[in-house]
């Protein structure tokens, strides 16, 4: 198949129409793929934030203004971080870990059950099980635990008739309520991604281990464990970031008690029309949190320290 | 070797508490969709007038429909951007790489409250100063602001699996004289197709939860579901809500079972599937 | 290509068709980038200020209306045969403060979507001057002569040019009889109960003003003082002595809190108590107090939002509530006076129910303020962060 172009007036006229020239296959960069996220990313999250970053160093003009930048301060840092704010990101930073620590405990017998206990033919299922509660939507999960810890609700008749409480349970709105709800919205976060690491732990790795002598506990901590450290790190990772920024399950469950930094930003930005400072606090608590995960990785790094010293096989698989 | 041990029997039982932990508000929320009272939170007696009563309130099935247009935009952009950047990562990873990463690992890592302050203003800006009248869309700015986290989910999800499979298939393909577009779309795009397709899905799920964004951007008239939720945690609950709710439920077991099957039929076993959305 | 100086071209045969082309793909691109400059500098054209001429001219109504009000404020019986006589389809959103409505239009900047909004009186003259507001046509709302005049024309709008009296009401406070034995009467006995019996298990208007109010209410303070000594004295209570109390921050109370005992001590809002009370499996377990020895009369109002999409809509339904047997059937669901003329005898002859949290005696109507706006508010809003804060510890 043959296709002759002629086009006598193409030279003189800029050369629009198609050239006779060889088609010449475009290379593209490599990162050509990637261009199209980036430019997105760039042009909602980047641009939005920095331009939050910069709302931060102003201040409030007025009654009615939201914000100024003609002054540019760090007024608004301090002010968030004085005595009366700070405690909110105390209070939130306690919830944060103490709530992770809770998943972590919660997900890894469980997690390790699912990975090395569960029969394998039902593991789908119950993977799929486990997620179903994260398939309904966040707000209504929490309701649903509004209604089970209500003082006239099931839990509280419950106590009551087997006789632990002698009178309705008081544990909505209260600190406790939080830490409930969060843990119940983050877990599945925590448990598939150590799931995942767990199975990654092959069984000839263990049964080596126990044929080599090491107890079963002993083969947790020295096999197991370490092997499946990056999933574990991902499900940490996974459930304290978002629970950190989260503060709609505390206001629900916990009243004025669940008062996160996410509200006392959102505060700044729905009611007081001071977006100087809900951006300097919004500033603040990404801070916070990166603040502590590189706290919490130089710790952990620390702490395994004299236990690599130790080691002289590197046992497993890299990836 | 099968018996089984006290470390067994604890575990199991340990997974049966986990398990209805998971479920036990689910299952409320269940049942207080039979309820026939005023008030979600007070049990009066059992019925099924909350299901009718959401086919007469329009604001309902609004928000409901409005969620689920959203979450489809926002999933096929996301899953679009997602696979296009992560196969980048996988196979063309050069020195921009490391900045890309930074950038996803950002996304992540900023709260959601962070991301629904900065985008209000800033489609507002958009629209009323620049002119971009686009932004002013309800559907417009609640598909933006869902389409940000699950594109740094989906480009991770993607690019962990295309690591993990090596790339003599495409450089067989390339021997053979097949252009990049054929190989990408013949060779590469079936080998990531289960984690497109996990990917897609986790994007949906993120999109029909996304409350906090969707609370400050949105636009009277396109409510997504979430926040017609939240602005009845204020004004009082009703059956209908948790009705809806056990719809929803029902419906996205339906479409998992579906993913599922076709996931099998592709080949992966649960594991596999999880591995992929776990970031495997 | 103007007529006036035609520009000639020699070219071949083949060429033509393709000059034509291009010449026609310049002019169209030139023509595009025109309008589009000129949009652009359209939109980037300041807002005008004080509420531009009415936009409803008494047309067809729309087929939709967003109306952005408080909680639970309307009676969806009454809303439902709105959409069936005349046609336009509601959807509501709700606020909980004055503060949370000003700030969500400020920062939508006209593209919020809502048509009607619903502030209470003295946030309605700035409103005005932002540029938040638009003017009514009155001639589309005929019923107004159905209100009474009392409750017309009041200071932040003399000649109700952008609002009209939606309800009016006051604040007080809900407790437990069952938990607290003893009987509240004043401010001072909610505060006393607060840090007592119902510690813990109290819950204030997620509102700065009638937060601040509880203390100045209760020390013989005029609410509406820009005095600093007061101010500090006021913060300096609330997040010492009240704080650590408070459970909630919630102004609706009667949607959750009282049918579901949630709490011993609320305060609230006469309506929205009235609603409670009346859902509550067992409302004499309640007890409704007025504020005293001064407590607060808040007047909210129908108005309509710069920007509106829905004017004519608007307007009609404004027009429809007004109406005397709507205005009824409105007070009896949301607990509040509407300010219609003649409602107290209509309310009493229809018989219905716990009507003395509905309409006051003079006596009590005297210790009821009106709130202003003043160079205070932020401070006062910074006061209220600081109890959420506080309470939160």
């Amino acid at each position: 198949m043959t296709v002759t172009v002629e086009d006598r007036a193409a030279p003189e006229l800029g050369a629009r129409a198609a050239p006779a020239r060889p088609r010449r296959r475009l290379k593209l960069p490599g990162f050509a793929l990637a261009i199209p996220a980036w430019a997105w990313l760039f042009a909602f999250f980047v641009a939005p934030v920095a331009l939050v970053v910069w709302f931060s160093f102003g201040y409030k003009p007025g009654i009615f203004g939201t914000h100024a930048n003609d002054v540019l301060s760090l007024d608004r840092y301090a002010e968030a971080l004085s005595p009366t704010f700070f405690s909110t990101f105390q209070n939130t930073l306690w919830v944060g870990v103490v709530g992770t620590l809770i998943c972590l405990v919660i997900a890894i017998p469980f997690s390790y059950w699912l990975a090395f206990k569960a029969p394998v033919s039902r593991r789908g299922i119950l993977l799929a099980m486990v997620m179903i509660p994260f398939w309904t939507n966040f707000l209504v999960r929490t309701i649903g635990w509004q209604i089970i810890l209500a003082p006239s609700g099931l839990l509280s008749t419950a106590l009551q008739s087997i006789g632990v409480l002698d009178q309705p349970l008081e544990i909505l709105f209260t600190r406790t309520a939080v830490l409930i709800g969060v843990v119940y919205n983050y877990i599945p976060l925590m448990i598939l991604p150590m799931f995942v690491a767990f199975d990654r732990v092959s069984l000839p790795m263990r049964e080596a281990s126990k044929d080599l002598g090491a107890g079963r506990w002993s083969t947790f901590i020295n096999v197991t464990l370490p092997l499946a450290k990056p999933g574990i790190i991902v499900g940490i990772l996974l459930v304290y970031i978002p629970l950190m920024g989260d503060y709609i399950t505390a206001t629900v469950l916990g009243g004025a008690k669940g008062n996160m930094a996410g509200q006392m930003v959102a505060n700044q930005f729905q009611t007081a029309q001071n977006w100087a400072l809900g951006s300097a606090m919004a500033v603040v608590l990404v801070l916070t949190i990166l603040t502590t995960v590189a706290i919490a990785a130089l710790l952990s790094w620390l702490a395994t320290w004299p236990l690599r010293a130790r080691q002289r096989l590197v046992l497993g698989d890299k990836s | 070797m099968n018996r089984l041990s006290l470390t067994d029997i604890s575990l199991k039982v340990w997974a049966v508490i986990v398990f209805a932990f998971l479920f036990a508000p689910i299952a409320i929320i269940i049942i207080y969709s039979f309820n026939e009272g005023r008030l979600l939170v007070s049990w009066n007696e059992f019925g099924f007038g909350s299901f009718a009563t959401i086919v007469t309130k329009p604001a309902i099935t609004d928000a409901v429909l409005v969620s689920i247009q959203t979450g489809f935009i926002a999933s096929l952009i996301a899953t679009a951007l997602g696979t296009m950047a992560g196969v980048a990562l996988a196979r063309r990873a050069g020195k921009w790489a490391p900045w890309f990463l930074i950038l996803l690992v950002l996304v992540t890592v900023t709260p959601e409250i962070v991301d629904a302050v900065s985008l209000l203003p800033w489609m507002v800006f958009l629209g009323q100063d620049v002119g971009l009248s686009m932004f002013d869309n309800g559907i417009v700015r609640l598909v933006v602001g869902h389409s940000l986290f699950s594109t740094a989910v989906v480009a991770y999800i993607v690019r962990s699996r295309l690591i993990g499979i090596d790339e003599s298939l495409e450089e067989a393909a390339a021997d053979l004289y097949a252009p990049p577009f054929k190989r990408f779309t013949q060779i590469t795009l079936p080998l990531v197709m289960p984690a497109v397709l996990a990917g897609g899905l986790l994007s949906f799920t993120l999109s029909l939860d996304n409350t906090i964004v969707s609370a400050f951007v949105q636009v009277s008239g396109t409510t997504p579901w979430p926040v017609y939720v939240l602005s009845a945690v204020r004004s009082g609950l009703r059956p209908e809500i948790a009705a809806v709710s056990t719809i929803m439920l029902l419906l996205t077991l339906g479409a998992l079972a579906l993913v599922a099957y076709v996931l099998r039929r592709a080949g992966d076993s649960a594991t596999d599937i999880a591995k992929t959305v776990g970031g495997g | 290509m103007s007529h006036e100086n035609p520009v000639r071209i020699l070219a071949s045969t083949s060429a033509t068709k393709m000059i034509k082309s291009e010449l026609n793909r310049r002019r169209f691109l030139a023509l595009s980038g025109t309008a589009a400059g000129a949009a652009l500098l359209a939109a980037c054209s300041p807002q005008s200020g004080a509420g531009s001429s009415p936009q409803a001219t008494g047309g067809a109504l729309e087929g939709g209306l967003s109306i952005y009000s408080w909680g639970d404020y309307d009676d969806p019986d009454v809303v439902a045969e709105f959409s069936d006589e005349l046609g336009p389809t509601i959807t509501f959103d709700s606020f909980a403060s004055n503060e949370e409505l000003i700030s969500k239009l400020i920062a939508a900047r006209g593209t919020s979507g809502y048509d009607i909004v619903v502030p209470t009186g003295p946030f309605i003259p700035q409103m005005i001057e932002n540029g938040l507001l638009s003017k009514l046509n009155l001639d589309l709302i005929p019923n107004i002569a159905d209100m009474d005049p009392d409750f017309l024309g009041r200071d932040w709008d003399p000649t109700n040019e952008y609002s009209i009296c939606k309800a009016w009401g006051t604040t007080g406070f809900v407790y437990d009889t069952t938990k607290i034995s003893r009987e509240l009467t004043t401010w001072a006995d909610f505060i006393d109960a607060a840090q007592n019996e119902a510690s813990g298990r109290t819950s204030v208007l997620d509102d700065p003003s009638p937060l601040l109010g509880i203390y100045y209410w209760a020390n013989g303070i005029d609410w509406t003082t820009t005095d600093e000594a007061d101010l500090a004295a006021a913060e300096a209570f609330l997040t010492t002595e009240l704080a650590p109390h408070i459970s909630a921050f919630d102004s609706y109370p009667g949607g959750a809190a009282i049918p579901q005992a949630q709490q011993i001590l609320m305060q609230s809002w006469n309506g929205d108590a009235r609603i409670g009370i009346m859902e509550s499996d067992e409302p004499d377990r309640w007890q409704w107090v007025l504020g005293s020895p001064d407590t607060e009369l808040w007047m909210d109002n129908w108005a309509i939002a710069e920007g509106a999409t829905n004017p004519e809509a608007a307007h009609a339904f404004i027009n429809y509530v007004l109406a005397p047997d709507a205005a009824l059937r409105e007070l009896d669901y949301i607990g509040y006076h509407t300010g219609g003329a003649g409602i107290e005898e209509a309310a009493r002859a229809a018989d219905l129910e716990m009507l003395d949290l509905v309409f006051f005696d003079e006596e009590q109507i005297k210790t009821m303020h009106t709130g202003k706006l003043t160079e205070a508010q932020q401070r006062i809003v910074e006061i209220w962060d600081k109890t959420k804060a506080a309470a939160g510890a």
